[in-house]
């Protein structure tokens, strides 16, 4: 694949004769394609008879060389790419950052909670089980998800706890009322109806 | 970096003796600095209180309990760990991993992670257990260097059947070299056939004692890890440093206090351990307990026939 390796130097394409309808749909789509993952392909205005000159002078040719550079992590972690964010991976690193409130029972260190940073580099993967784990070391099929925050909302045990959390916060930022006026059970309901007539 | 404690540990009784380890706390690694001509040595996580990691859980065994985070199917996050070559694993329990050397396989049949990337290619991680693996519980207590890293030529004493030796191949990557000596042909074999996949795991199968004998296959190496716990093992660290180390090399030396002397306080056997390396050339810099994790163990750093010019620096 030449649009990986960061070259400098010739990127034209030879300007082929249609032999059939189909290869020329291929071409077309592939070259498409490329326009928007590569950074060597320039558009047809750009090129100096067909060819790509690179720039003459140095800074810019500095400049050129970088921004073909991929952003990876380095060779100490073995070019962990920078990952592109969409909205549900910054849902799931969100998440996970808020981790210590999904369940009571479990308590981690502290980490960056309070920072909305979001990590450059880094991969999502999932976790693939030995041939000789026992059941209690995998998840169904039905219990596989795609994201981290779908396999959260799809956990039943903390349902509950994660209900009332909810329920409680809202409760507590509700604007204020009177106690007594709450109807509570069916007693006060009764003499609620009672009033009212 | 958040690792889970206390009951829900990410890693639960790894070797079976795990049952025992809850309750107790305030011994550790030696208390205290010493110095070393000047430099004073860090001393981390002495007397450490309380239960750890996994010290309640290790009696249940493994994947025990109510639903641990690392199941098979998991989606997980992997980000780069402080230590090159090194990876932690965030899912709703952490784990350190490193990236398989060889896609598919696991050694000894640990948790992977596989990732497929925004290009299609593929690429796999491997869940190192520090209940298995001395260095991978140094790195959770927090040690500072650990010197092995993508590219480091290295020597492992006392690989046993090349759990460690797996994920240090995988750290050094393809561009580095493992030279494991292992005397025991039980779980050398384990070794060779581990190593039989691993392109730059060179078994040896002698006796660390003498390395003259396995001289012609060493080369000169970076790093020095040795995990041999034997009453000698300071003296078969120096005489393996004096053939294969290179000046300002590093090693990385995991004592257990029992095998050394088993009547004399944890603490006093290190400090003893710590004062034989400097006798050797080697200059201690760090010494960490592997507390939550082994019993009565310490792991010290540092470097090997440091220049002189460095230590009027410092």
């Amino acid at each position: 694949m030449p649009e990986n390796k960061p070259v400098i130097g010739l990127s034209w394409e030879p300007k082929l004769p249609n032999l059939s309808s189909r290869t020329h749909n291929g071409s077309e789509s592939k070259s498409q394609n490329q326009g928007e993952t590569s950074a060597l392909w320039r558009p047809n205005s750009e090129l100096v008879d067909g060819l790509f000159v690179p720039p003459n002078d140095p800074r810019k040719l500095n400049k050129f060389k970088k921004k073909q550079l991929k952003d990876t992590a380095g060779k100490g972690w073995f070019d962990m790419p920078a990952q592109t964010i969409t909205p549900e991976i910054e849902k799931d690193l969100r998440l996970l950052k808020l981790r210590s409130a999904i369940d009571p029972k479990r308590h981690y260190k502290k980490g960056d909670s309070k920072s909305k940073t979001l990590p450059k580099y880094f991969q999502i993967g999932t976790v693939v089980e030995s041939a000789s784990d026992f059941f209690t070391g995998r998840l169904k099929n039905k219990e596989r998800k795609g994201t981290i925050a779908a396999e959260l909302l799809s956990d039943r045990t903390l349902a509950d706890y994660r209900k009332r959390k909810v329920r409680e916060i809202e409760e507590k930022n509700q604007p204020g009322g009177n106690e007594k006026w709450k109807i509570k059970g069916r007693q006060s309901l009764k003499r609620a109806k009672q009033r009212r007539h | 970096m958040g690792f889970p404690r206390g009951r829900s540990g990410g890693f639960r009784g790894g070797r079976g003796d795990g049952g025992g380890r809850g309750g107790r706390g305030g011994r550790g690694g030696g208390g205290g600095r010493f110095g070393d001509r000047g430099s004073a040595m860090k001393v981390r996580g002495g007397g450490r209180g309380g239960r750890g990691f996994g010290g309640g859980g290790g009696g249940r065994g493994r994947g025990g309990g109510r639903g641990g985070g690392m199941k098979g199917g998991n989606k997980v996050v992997v980000e780069p760990h402080r230590h090159g070559g090194v990876f932690i694993a965030k899912g709703k329990e952490d784990a350190i991993v490193t990236k398989n050397l060889v896609p598919g396989e696991a050694v000894y049949n640990e948790k992977r992670i596989s990732i497929q990337n925004e290009d299609g290619t593929k690429v796999e991680y491997r869940v190192w257990n520090p209940f298995r693996s001395k260095l991978a519980a140094a790195i959770l207590g927090g040690v500072d260097e650990i010197y092995i890293k993508p590219g480091a030529r290295v020597l492992y004493l006392g690989a046993a059947s090349g759990t460690t030796v797996s994920h240090v191949s995988d750290i050094v990557g393809p561009t580095g070299v493992v030279y494991a000596v292992e005397f025991s042909h039980r779980s050398g074999r384990d070794l060779v056939n581990m190593a039989k996949k691993r392109t730059n795991v060179i078994p040896i199968i002698e006796d660390a004692r003498h390395p003259s004998k396995y001289r012609m296959l060493v080369g000169m190496v970076d790093v020095i890890f040795s995990d041999v716990a034997q009453p000698d093992q300071a003296r078969i660290l120096a005489l393996n440093a004096s053939y294969f180390l290179k000046a300002e090399g590093h090693f990385v030396i995991s004592i257990k206090a029992n095998c050394i002397d088993s009547t004399q306080p944890a603490e006093a056997v290190f400090q003893s351990e710590v004062n034989k390396l400097k006798q050797d050339q080697f200059r201690p810099s760090e010494q960490v307990t592997l507390e939550p994790y082994e019993r009565d163990h310490a792991c010290v750093v540092g470097g090997y026939r440091v220049a002189k010019k460095s230590k009027s620096a410092s």
